[in-house]
């Protein structure tokens, strides 16, 4: 057992975190009722670099608790923060209920989260990617959070639907996202890393996670530019919309450029993490 | 507290119907014990004798009346008795045969709150290998819980000769307990204790670029409190969120119990309170195995027969006798301000 710590905290260089990591696998282990043996395996592949959130198959965020699953983009804490925050910014109603789009939606944390935190019946979200298995897993977590597909009853329920998409194509918006437009939020967090960044990456991230969820083109920011192009276009935003932009390190300010220069918003904001870094655009019509 | 005229002057202090049928009560005692005492000059020796075994009942009677019955009548009744109580539990010095002795307190306690129907459940809790505990944090939900758990709160020094001992020489080793009065988020006292914008809410580490840059589990917390400076850390679960709303109940917890302390303080009250609830690097209690003792050194109280305590219920009889020593020091308390 003590060998087994020692290895991580040396592979995690640090002595707590692996005391808490193998603690969490330790609780995950007793939980599902494995063999207890399995915690050689996990702490295996940790050490191999794997990243947590995939061996013990979950990601914590907000109240949910939603599947992790390779290569699927592992929800972040700095999107769990500004995704709580606007939910705070404003609460839509059953009497007049909103509809979203999320953007390359990877595991579904965005409007699930946001599904969750708003009242029933608030909130008609759908979600694009480009990726099958992220359309599976968001739809896996759809369930697994109690979620009612559009079809069904959305007089009384938040709904949730899917389809596979890309969007930086010029052929965007297919038919699915098109029968749910116009929408009142556009949510994304899309690919944002450039090149040379992501060379740099940290290897549980750069060989477990899917490249094509991180990167964003030569200098990172293909996907803004894309998203530019589309809200430039009739009818994919109600004139009262908001579009929501998760960015990387050091891109708030061109992002922000960008989405001005479409000439559709009055305003725009840019929020923080708890890191301190500028890390989500949010423009308003 | 144990002359009449004190009797009197609370009487007068303090009107209650209860008090004043104690009080009625007692002095019917008293006159019948005058009356049996002139019997006791009685020429028949069979007199003499009932007498005597009369004056004895009439005695425990107003030794009880004076001693329980109006006193307990006198103390105001608790302002926390429907608050849960928040345990910490921390091994200290001993190494590993700490961490087993605070296995076995903790399992101590969910005894006792399994007989007093309290609902127990251990919060946050790291193991060690040698199955011992190296740190616990308990919440005990349910009418009481806090009251009677309050007092358990210090130094519990276990001395022993630990199993893997070969050399049978006895080890000294401790436990730190903290007891903190446990605010459910329903609690509408809540409200009072602080006001939102009051609390300062920090992630903990770095995380250099962030974002899609790092998949590294980030869910540590600290709050702080910003007039008071109380800070609380939490980083036992994954989730943010959960370490997050186990931080505020925390800082409800501390909070309340600066408050109760510093209502305690000008109350005045209880100066002997004072020096036993503040102090929690105070030794307060030891179990000797090889003496087969536990003892309360703030009452004095020691109890043969260890395992009755460590596996029965005989923690119940020390938090009887402290609830009741607490009560006690009220009362001088009052008795004070009365003068
Ligand atoms: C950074 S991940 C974000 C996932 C999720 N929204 C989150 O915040 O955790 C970007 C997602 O965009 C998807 N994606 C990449 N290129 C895309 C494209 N051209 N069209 C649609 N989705 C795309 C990826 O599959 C990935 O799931």
């Amino acid at each position: 057992m003590s060998s087994l710590l020692a290895s991580l905290a040396k592979s995690l260089r640090s002595q707590s975190q692996a005391a808490r990591e193998f603690k969490w696998m330790q609780q995950h282990i007793s939980q599902h009722k494995h063999s207890p043996d399995i915690i050689h395996e996990y702490v295996r592949r940790r050490t191999a670099g794997e990243p947590l959130q995939y061996i013990l198959g979950t990601q914590p965020f907000g109240p949910l608790n939603l599947l992790a699953r390779p290569p699927v983009l592992i929800p972040r804490p700095e999107t769990e923060h500004w995704v709580c925050k606007l939910a705070e910014s404003f609460t839509p109603t059953a009497q007049k209920p909103i509809s979203l789009l999320d953007l390359g939606t990877g595991s579904g944390c965005i409007p699930l989260l946001l599904c969750n935190l708003w009242p029933q019946g608030s909130v008609k979200a759908h979600a694009v990617d480009i990726s099958p298995h992220a359309l599976k897993l968001a739809t896996d977590n759809a369930q697994l959070c109690g979620m009612q597909s559009s079809q069904q009853d959305h007089q009384t329920q938040n709904t949730f639907s899917t389809s596979m998409a890309n969007f930086l194509a010029e052929t965007f918006p297919d038919t699915a996202t098109r029968s749910n437009a116009p929408f009142d939020i556009i949510t994304s967090n899309p690919p944002y890393i450039p090149w040379n960044e992501y060379l740099e990456l940290p290897r549980s991230v750069q060989d477990f996670e899917d490249p094509r969820a991180l990167f964003g083109g030569p200098s990172g920011f293909n996907f803004y530019h894309a998203i530019a192009r589309l809200i430039s276009k009739e009818d994919i935003l109600k004139p009262s919309g908001i579009v929501v932009l998760e960015v990387g390190h050091d891109q708030a300010k061109k992002v922000e450029s960008l989405m001005l220069e479409t000439g559709r918003f009055r305003r725009t904001e840019i929020w923080s993490d708890p890191w301190e870094k500028q890390r989500t655009v949010v423009a308003h019509m | 507290m144990s002359t009449p005229e004190d009797i009197v002057r609370l009487k007068q202090l303090k009107e209650s119907e209860l008090l004043d049928e104690a009080w009625t009560h007692w002095k019917a005692n008293r006159e019948q014990l005058d009356e049996t005492v002139a019997l006791l000059e009685d020429p028949d020796p069979t007199m003499r004798s009932l007498a005597v075994e009369e004056i004895d009942s009439l005695s425990t009677n107003l030794a009880e009346l004076v001693q329980t019955t109006i006193p307990a009548l006198l103390v105001p009744p608790s302002k926390t008795s429907h608050l849960g109580a928040l345990m910490e539990l921390k091994s200290g010095v001993g190494g590993s045969e700490a961490s087993l002795f605070l296995a076995e307190l903790l399992r101590m306690y969910q005894r006792l709150a399994n007989n007093s129907r309290w609902h127990a459940s251990v919060v946050g809790k790291n193991d060690l290998e040698n199955g011992g505990i190296k740190d616990a944090v308990v919440e005990f939900k349910g009418e009481g819980a806090y009251d009677s758990l309050r007092w358990e709160s210090g130094v519990h020094r276990v001395q022993r000769v630990p199993a893997t001992e070969t050399s049978g020489r006895t080890h000294t080793s401790t436990v730190a307990i903290v007891v903190l009065p446990l605010i459910e988020e329903t609690d509408s006292q809540q409200d009072e204790l602080f006001n939102m914008e009051d609390v300062k809410l920090e992630v903990m580490r770095a995380r250099g670029a962030g974002g899609q840059h790092v998949n590294k589990t980030e869910s540590a917390v600290r709050l702080t409190h910003i007039p008071s400076g109380v800070t609380v850390s939490m980083q036992d679960e994954r989730s943010q969120h959960q370490n997050r709303r186990r931080a505020f109940q925390v800082l409800r917890s501390r909070l309340m119990d600066l408050k109760l302390t510093r209502e305690m303080e000008e109350r005045r009250s209880t100066r002997r309170n004072l020096v036993k609830g503040a102090d929690r690097s105070e030794k307060i209690r030891t179990y000797n195995f090889a003496q087969d003792r536990v003892t309360d050194h703030r009452i004095g109280l020691t109890m043969k027969n260890l395992t009755s305590v460590m596996e029965g219920d005989g923690i119940e009889l020390f938090i009887d006798a402290l609830k009741q020593d607490n009560a006690e020091s009220a009362m001088e308390a009052m008795l004070e301000e009365s003068d």
